[in-house]
């Protein structure tokens, strides 16, 4: 791990040469959300560092939501994306864990993952439901990530965690061996202080994860039932959600499969030619997603499978609050 | 298995067999040797139409050629009952967890089958009559509704005449030639003799049936860790991604298909 700090304008004469050889893709604000972009020069300016939340969550750029799994890969331009909030970052290792599995991994994501550097901000500011911090994870880059940066008093401070991440910032002739300024530094600690403080005040109430996964299980019918009244299935929570990736394979000509994102919301998810379905009742579709979140990935997996971002909370037309249902289970 | 894990082997269909008004038998040649454990399951393609799970019904032995025994039941397996002999399927695979059979060693084999579920049973049969010596005996309980429906007939009778290896069957609804017992298929375990201590049982075919057999060797003293459960769920990628045949904590395409009921008791919706 190193850690640089560079001029925020000399950053972004950098960025202008880092476009000729890579597709680079970062958060602009636009007029009522901030979300990705492919950065051409006009845009390096309006890039976005720090702010948490992109509309976007990193899944699509490895799981498009319609792809055919089974024709040849096509030429990949290199991909840069720049500004990953870490609760994507981590919910992006999470999802590393299903598709790149030592058994079968996924040819289309592997690709997309190894033909992409991952360059991660701290969020310097929280939004009205970010809730990493409850679930152990910090908003600030770690290892999972190729670079991190931070923007502080006009100057990038850059960490680097990963030898491609180290020789993207070498071949961008920026010198590695330089340290930021002690200034700069201090700077940094005290707005990630803030901004956890800003989390902790805003989620005191709201049971971690583990707290989280034993309420879930707990939770008899009536709770269940209660909070998926609203529920219509449309699917937004696990659309927008970070690490939600199940999906279906659908058939055509020529023994030619697509992959097409699916989820445990909609109707007929576990159907089985025999008609039984498991979750044919909409408030097991509803309590399934917690329990799949909570309860039965953490058996499965390392990483957690709720990575804290709220997207779910923002996103859904039914007013459902998953905050509220696990604070009101906890008391 | 070829290169990309979504792209299916083209396998030429051979032979159909018509086991009962509903199931039928597709004997398959894939271009290139596939082989599997018994138990595991294969995704099968029909081209432009759908995909779907089944665990082969022939002899793991066997790399050449396979079969699948199909019950009639949806948009898939519609379409593949109306194919004939040299038309092209695809598969995938093989996926899963199959039947542990060195577990069976020295032991006595207990199989309980209902309807279709006799598919993967014979796959296992043909596996437990290639290692009989290390068994003491397979005793299979085969149910379905009609004895029009009871499929592999002739291979009943061959298996009868194999040492150590016994067959009893029942029918829900009996015609006028029935010899053999009438009821659901746990009346049969009221007349099987089995060192339970020294004993494993086996149970596949519909949901309900695996729920009541399951209750009932368990009367009757079997552990939980002793019954072998072939599961069905909606399996759709095999490769435990897609999350369609999710179990609570289990994803049945790469953690079973074969559980112990010990491993999912506590699991949701195992019988549905």
């Amino acid at each position: 791990m190193n850690r640089i700090s560079i001029p925020k304008h000399e950053w972004d004469e950098r960025l202008l040469q880092l476009l000729s050889s890579f597709e680079v893709y970062a958060p602009v604000e636009n007029e009522f959300s901030c979300d990705y972009v492919i950065v051409d020069a006009d845009t390096i300016p309006d890039i976005v560092y720090n702010k948490p939340k992109p509309v976007t969550p990193l899944k699509k750029f490895f799981l498009p939501v319609k792809e055919n799994v089974t024709s040849a890969a096509k030429a990949l331009k290199p991909v840069v994306i720049l500004g990953a909030p870490n609760c994507d970052v981590m919910a992006l290792a999470f999802l590393d864990e299903i598709y790149l599995d030592q058994e079968y991994p996924d040819p289309a994501y592997r690709r997309r993952r190894e033909n992409t550097i991952l360059i991660s901000a701290d969020c310097l500011s929280i939004q009205e439901h970010c809730h990493c911090t409850n679930y152990g994870i910090e908003p600030i880059g770690n290892e999972h990530s190729d670079l991190s940066l931070a923007l502080v008093e006009e100057h990038l401070i850059i960490t680097t965690y990963s030898k491609k991440g180290e020789l993207l910032i070498e071949s961008l002739g920026i010198v590695v061996a330089m340290n930021p300024e002690k200034n700069l530094e201090e700077s940094l600690e005290t707005l990630r202080t803030q901004v956890l403080d800003q989390l902790k005040k805003q989620n005191g109430e709201l049971p971690d994860y583990k707290e989280t996964g034993m309420l879930v299980s707990s939770a008899g019918d009536e709770s269940w039932k209660k909070y998926a009244s609203s529920c219509v299935s449309c699917g937004a929570c696990s659309a927008i959600c970070p690490t939600c990736s199940c999906f279906l394979l659908i058939d055509k000509p020529g023994f030619e499969k697509i992959r097409q994102l699916d989820t445990c919301q909609y109707p007929g998810f576990e159907r089985v030619a025999g008609g039984e379905d498991a979750l044919g009742d909409l408030s097991e579709r509803f309590r399934n997603r917690y329990m799949c979140k909570y309860v039965w990935k953490p058996e499965k997996y390392h990483l957690k499978a709720c990575t804290g971002c709220g997207r779910c909370i923002e996103t859904c037309i039914g007013q459902i609050n998953k905050n509220e249902l696990f604070v009101e289970l906890s008391n | 298995m070829n290169g990309n894990l979504y792209k299916p082997l083209k396998s030429e269909l051979i032979k159909v067999i018509n086991e009962s008004p509903l199931i039928k038998t597709f004997v398959l040649v894939p271009e290139e040797a596939f082989s599997f454990a018994t138990g595991q399951f294969i995704e099968v393609t029909i081209d432009g139409m759908g995909e779907a799970p089944f665990t082969p019904s022939s002899s793991p032995l066997k790399s050449d050629q396979l079969e699948i025994t199909v019950m009639k039941t949806g948009y898939v397996t519609d379409h593949m009952h109306n194919m004939q002999p040299g038309e092209k399927m695809g598969i995938r695979g093989p996926y899963g967890r199959g039947y542990p059979v060195e577990k069976f060693y020295d032991k006595e084999v207990l199989i309980l089958g209902g309807g279709c579920g006799f598919a993967p049973i014979r796959s296992l049969l043909y596996n437990l009559i290639a290692i009989s010596d290390k068994l003491r005996k397979v005793t299979l309980c085969y149910g379905s509704k009609t004895p029009e429906d009871c499929v592999y007939k002739p291979y009943v009778e061959e298996l009868r005449q194999t040492p150590k290896f016994e067959v009893l069957r029942s029918v829900d609804q009996p015609d006028e030639n029935w010899t053999e017992r009438v009821g659901v298929v746990t009346v049969l375990l009221d007349d099987v003799e089995m060192d339970i201590n020294n004993s494993v049982a086996v149970v596949c075919g519909p949901p309900i049936m695996m729920k009541f057999g399951t209750m009932k060797l368990l009367e009757m003293g079997y552990p939980e860790s002793d019954i072998f459960l072939s599961m069905e769920k909606n399996m759709s990628c095999g490769l435990g991604k897609c999350g369609h045949c999710m179990m609570g904590k289990y994803l049945v395409c790469k953690d079973g298909p074969v559980f112990t009921y010990d491993e999912i008791k506590d699991q949701p919706h195992i019988w549905n």
